[in-house]
């Protein structure tokens, strides 16, 4: 068997006196270095809150909502499927008896509790009324104490779809 | 006060300045110039009643928090004292470096010579090996001293990085020595003012190149600067060396390490590149035609004024408009503006009244400290450059450099260098 000889890469003595190698990564970084102090404005940096992110697709989950009849009645009629799909157990629902004569149930209260929430989305998808959305856009949520986190039926009936996505 | 007392207090202000204040400079610079190369924008939104400096304020808001923070040390550690002690070697033998580096010739005033030095000896080269090779103890004692396997095996690798290094750089000065023919660095500076050829300022790193790259490549090993930054490699083991420091300690270990790269920038300057001279303007002329130069430099600042607040006036905006920080070009403007026309008229001034021998010997030394500043910022900043650009040595790559390249090329060059020497004796 006859034995074959492969050239190896990185044997000349350019590539053994690393400096030329160094000297053409000096190079670019320069450039980067160069373009930005010469510019500034090139940096993709976002400057967070004075500049909001514009990526933000429809199929991001942000906060819920929940969502209103076309009577602005809620359309939610607490049939726990959301808060038994939750695997965080972040959803409260209780339920009683509905008097406009759309349903039979509907929710007294239900919260959602955003710190332990994980934003799996599952809860939307478990819904059979199109009730709880999560169209919402709304990325950061702030809160002094533990309980401003813990949003009741108000705060999510009044959530709007973001203006940013587009209708269809 | 005597003059001798003035200009030695002026050199260990410039010292000072250099070795210290000058920590939270580079912190902000590095981080600056990391993030303009990896195309991010580093800190820049640190204020002080709007003023950011570019970010610059970020530095000291760090630094106070250092001050402030508490000083916490493990009580697994039995020998307080000595891991008291190591940051505390570690900033002064960099500080000290710094002591025979000289920032202008020698001034001549009223007949009488003083050396610009912050201690006026003529060790030189000597003392700078003598320091660098201490400050490495500081990391030893440092890492020993914490009884952590981290620290350990970091000032482990710092100590068989400086031994390997050193030998090194001991003989690339060596035939440096040889070149200049002293030990007394502003020789050595006086020596690189000369022209080769007629034509090519003699700077060590023309006349000595290879001594140059080997003095170049060990000082970063030296400063424990990537791409020789084993001795912290944060990948392997945590933060090395000052594993178990934080507070003030570590700070000072942080400042120590940039008096070093700072410390080593000045000896690179004055031993490589010329030290305070200005290429193919020797000293005489500017003493002879003082004049010219005042009106020159007049006219130059307010140039540079201009082109630096177009820059500012670019580059330095803030989107919203009711932060006090929108409103931070228009002051620095202002500033930048009212500073150079009064350095120009200044200069003027001087230009009209006239100076004595004394003067022009004081301007002179001014002008040399400038430009030994403008060098020394131009170093500091090849440093920073070079470990944004460069990836750490593996540990036997650092070894096969040290032992099997640097240590034969530098006996190599001295050999050469004697020869040269020797024949041009002749």
């Amino acid at each position: 068997m006859g034995i074959k000889r492969i050239k190896r890469d990185q044997h000349s003595i350019k590539d053994k006196l690393y400096l030329p190698a160094i000297a053409t990564g000096m190079i670019t970084t320069f450039k980067h270095f160069f373009k930005n102090l010469k510019n500034t404005s090139n940096i993709k940096t976002l400057q967070y809150p004075e500049e909001q992110p514009t990526d933000i697709t429809d199929k991001y989950r942000g906060v819920h909502r929940l969502t209103k009849r076309e009577d602005e009645s809620i359309k939610c009629v607490a049939c726990y499927m959301c808060s038994t799909a939750c695997p965080a157990d972040c959803i409260d629902i209780e339920a009683i008896e509905r008097t406009d004569g759309q349903d039979e149930k509907m929710p007294k209260k239900f919260s959602i509790d955003l710190l332990e929430c994980i934003y799996c989305g599952y809860c939307v998808e478990a819904c059979p009324c199109d009730a709880i959305r999560m169209d919402t856009g709304i990325f950061s949520f702030i809160g002094d104490k533990r309980e401003d986190f813990i949003v009741d039926k108000d705060y999510l009936l009044n959530n709007i779809r973001s203006k940013d996505f587009d209708d269809k | 006060m005597s003059t001798s007392t003035i200009i030695i207090s002026i050199n260990i202000f410039l010292v000072v300045l250099l070795a210290v204040g000058i920590a939270p400079i580079l912190i902000w610079w590095e981080r600056r110039v990391a993030g303009f190369i990896q195309d991010r924008t580093g800190p820049n939104r640190c204020n002080i009643g709007g003023i950011r400096l570019g970010g610059l304020i970020q530095s000291l808001a760090d630094m106070l928090k250092l001050f402030f923070k508490e000083d916490f040390l493990p009580s697994h550690i039995k020998y307080k004292f000595f891991f008291t002690l190591a940051p505390i070697l570690v900033f002064f033998c960099s500080f000290l470096t710094f002591a025979v580096i000289p920032f202008a010739n020698d001034i001549i005033i009223d007949g009488k010579s003083y050396m610009m030095q912050a201690i006026p000896t003529k060790l030189g080269i000597l003392w700078f090996l003598a320091f660098a090779g201490i400050t490495v103890y500081g990391i030893i004692l440092g890492g020993y001293a914490s009884a952590n396997k981290y620290a350990l095996l970091g000032s482990i690798r710092a100590s068989a990085q400086v031994v390997s290094y050193e030998a090194a750089m001991g003989l690339s000065i060596i035939s440096m020595v040889i070149t200049y023919g002293s030990i007394h660095l502003n020789d050595m500076v006086i020596y690189q003012d000369s022209l080769i050829f007629g034509f090519i300022p003699a700077w060590g790193i023309i006349i000595q190149p290879i001594a140059a790259i080997i003095f170049i490549i060990t000082a970063f090993a030296e400063a424990n600067r990537a791409p020789f930054d084993i001795a912290e490699g944060e990948s392997e083991i945590v933060a090395g060396y000052h594993t178990e420091y934080s507070a003030m300690r570590f700070g000072l270990f942080q400042v120590g390490e940039y008096a070093a790269m700072s410390a080593l920038s000045a000896i690179i300057v004055t031993i490589l590149l010329g030290g305070y001279t200005i290429p193919f303007i020797p000293q005489d002329t500017i003493q002879s035609n003082i004049y010219i130069v005042l009106f020159i430099v007049a006219i130059i600042v307010p140039i540079k004024a201009f082109f630096l607040t177009k820059w500012i006036k670019r580059n330095n905006n803030w989107i919203d408009k009711n932060d006090p920080r929108s409103k931070e070009t228009k002051k620095l403007v202002k500033f930048f503006w009212i500073t150079s026309i009064l350095i120009s008229s200044l200069l003027i001034l001087l230009f009209i009244i006239g100076l004595s021998t004394n003067g022009i010997n004081i301007l002179t030394a001014i002008i040399q400290i400038t430009v030994f500043l403008i060098k020394f910022f131009l170093v500091t900043l090849f440093f920073i450059w070079i470990r944004w650009t460069l990836l750490r040595f593996r540990y036997d790559q650092l070894q096969m450099l040290g032992w099997k390249i640097l240590l034969p090329l530098s006996i190599l060059n001295i050999f050469i260098t004697s020869l040269i020497v020797v024949i041009k004796g002749l």
